[in-house]
């Protein structure tokens, strides 16, 4: 099956961890990508300082047009971010005509022009919808042996329509990683926000949210927390060190990228396909020793 | 309290007419969903269905310096909550661009984050997240932007050591002279105005 790959900004640095790994494990279940040509920034979700509704939304058509004009393929958005974008702007086209017309009117500057017929798509929807579990426990090598996982969704991967999932109690990436012979953890916060795009500018007030979500998890019981987010990962990860200055505790705990877990479990390289040297809270130990390395 | 206020309705007319979304809180019943559903609501002045109910008891000032408007972590709680299914996020989204398309900065660091972020889309297209980290640093003038860096440098480090940052500068994208002719035309008539 072929479909357009919707990278975005971060995948290309902060989440690159997330990138390499989705690569192989998508290409090894029989997927095949297409970049959108050209293709231009989502705005993420803290544009609105700076440009109005009707800029955010002709940033997003313009992706959509030229993903149209390629191919008719469903875009998939790893980023949490760049899904939420996209996938909001592509039903508010389809379903306004006169916002359509209106933003056809301004994607003509370049000779571009959208006409709705495009589907954009979360990863985790395609693996377990388009792909399905049964697939995945098929090239699953190295089970994960009940490694124990806090399952992080967060709130942008899902939300607004629920088109895969339960937008208040999300269900497929737990039953992702028990296809890959994990073991999700209960963890009531996972779908509570970690800050999102506007941790680092209102950092004082985000690491109480961090705290609580790490918390959680590591009080249920999880020695990993996987998430499928850029934005989630590199929040959850990267400000451990704060919030145990902060608040006296110690979490020192590992955050993965689903895609980085499959790629483990599909015996695949350590390095070059699940790119877990990327990650600065190393997951590598937990892991092998999991599936027994 | 503000429920008693007699209603107003210049204000509530000038959002319904220039804010993003503004007239989507018509349909708000006060339930309170969504004062309950934001992340960061213990440090906002403000929740959601207060602002609705400011706006339409025409509290201008109130509503435009209220630092929630600047404080949503964008999670959709609200919207999946909200019985009415209103838009809440893109409500204060809209009020946010607003207020500080007026100058008013209530929240600082997250607006001027933002506007960075904006800034550089329109510059090359896409984002450079160690250039964006930089100039959001440095907004503020050469010192607090050392003292800024200073405090982010063990994390930039780590980061860079962990092949986490592109080395590079983000090349502009090929279309990036239509890109912004676009944006300005968006910019120009759309409703949330342009003054930035
Ligand atoms: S949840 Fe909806 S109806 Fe209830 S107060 Fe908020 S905006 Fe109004
Ligand atoms: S999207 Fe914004 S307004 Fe809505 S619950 Fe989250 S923080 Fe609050």
């Amino acid at each position: 099956m072929k479909y357009f790959l919707y990278w975005g900004c971060s995948l290309e640095a902060s989440g690159v961890n997330y990138l390499r790994s989705l690569k192989p494990v998508c290409e090894a279940l029989g997927m095949e990508f297409e970049e959108i040509p050209d293709w231009n920034c989502c705005g993420a979700s803290v544009s609105y300082a700076g440009a109005n509704d009707l800029a955010i939304k002709v940033l997003n058509a313009r992706n959509l047009a030229l993903a149209e004009k390629k191919a008719n393929y469903d875009i998939i958005a790893p980023c949490s971010s760049c899904y939420i974008q996209m996938i909001k702007v592509n039903h508010e086209i389809q379903e306004n005509e006169s916002l359509r017309e209106r933003v056809n009117s301004i994607l003509a500057e370049d000779g571009l022009a959208y006409n709705g017929s495009i589907r954009v798509r979360h990863i985790q929807d395609v693996l377990f919808n388009d792909i399905g579990t049964e697939q995945i426990k098929r090239h699953v090598t190295k089970p994960l042996n009940g490694l124990k996982v806090a399952g992080y969704v967060g709130c942008q991967s899902v939300r607004p329509y629920g088109e895969y999932d339960s937008v208040h109690n999300p269900v497929v990436q737990d039953k992702l990683l028990e296809a890959l012979d994990a073991k999700p953890v209960p963890f009531p916060k996972k779908i509570q926000c970690c800050g999102s795009g506007i941790f680092l500018p209102e950092m004082d007030l985000c690491l109480g949210l961090v705290r609580d979500i790490l918390d959680d998890a590591v009080s249920h019981g999880a020695e990993i927390i996987s998430t499928v987010c850029p934005m989630c990962a590199m929040n959850l990860e990267m400000y451990q060190d704060r919030i145990n200055e902060k608040y006296g505790t110690d979490f020192d705990i590992p955050i993965v990228y689903l895609t980085q877990l499959m790629a483990v479990a599909f015996g695949m390289d350590l390095k070059r396909d699940a790119a877990l040297h990327h990650n600065v809270i190393p997951p590598e130990n937990i892991l092998k020793a999991a599936i027994g390395n | 309290m503000e429920t008693n206020t007699s209603y107003d309705p210049s204000f509530a007319r000038e959002v319904f007419e220039n804010v993003d979304s503004g007239e989507e809180i018509k349909m708000c019943m006060q339930c309170g969903m969504c004062a309950a559903s934001c992340p960061l609501r213990e440090h906002m002045d403000y929740p959601p269905r207060q602002i609705f109910s400011m706006i339409r008891a025409g509290k201008r000032d109130m509503v435009l310096n209220a630092n929630s408007i600047m404080m949503c972590t964008s999670c959709y709680t609200c919207q999946v909550r909200c019985p009415r299914g209103i838009p809440v996020i893109d409500v204060m989204h809209g009020l946010a661009h607003y207020a500080i398309s007026k100058g008013i900065l209530t929240r600082k660091d997250t607006a001027v984050f933002g506007r960075e972020f904006w800034q550089q889309i329109y510059k090359t297209g896409r984002i450079d997240e160690k250039d964006l980290s930089r100039r959001y640093f440095f907004a503020d003038g050469i010192i607090t932007g050392i003292k800024k860096s200073l405090q982010m440098a063990r994390m930039g480090i780590i980061m860079l050591l962990h092949g986490r940052m592109k080395i590079l500068p983000e090349k502009k994208i090929k279309g990036i002279k239509s890109l912004r002719s676009m944006l300005d035309k968006a910019m120009q008539t759309g409703k949330g105005g342009s003054e930035v």
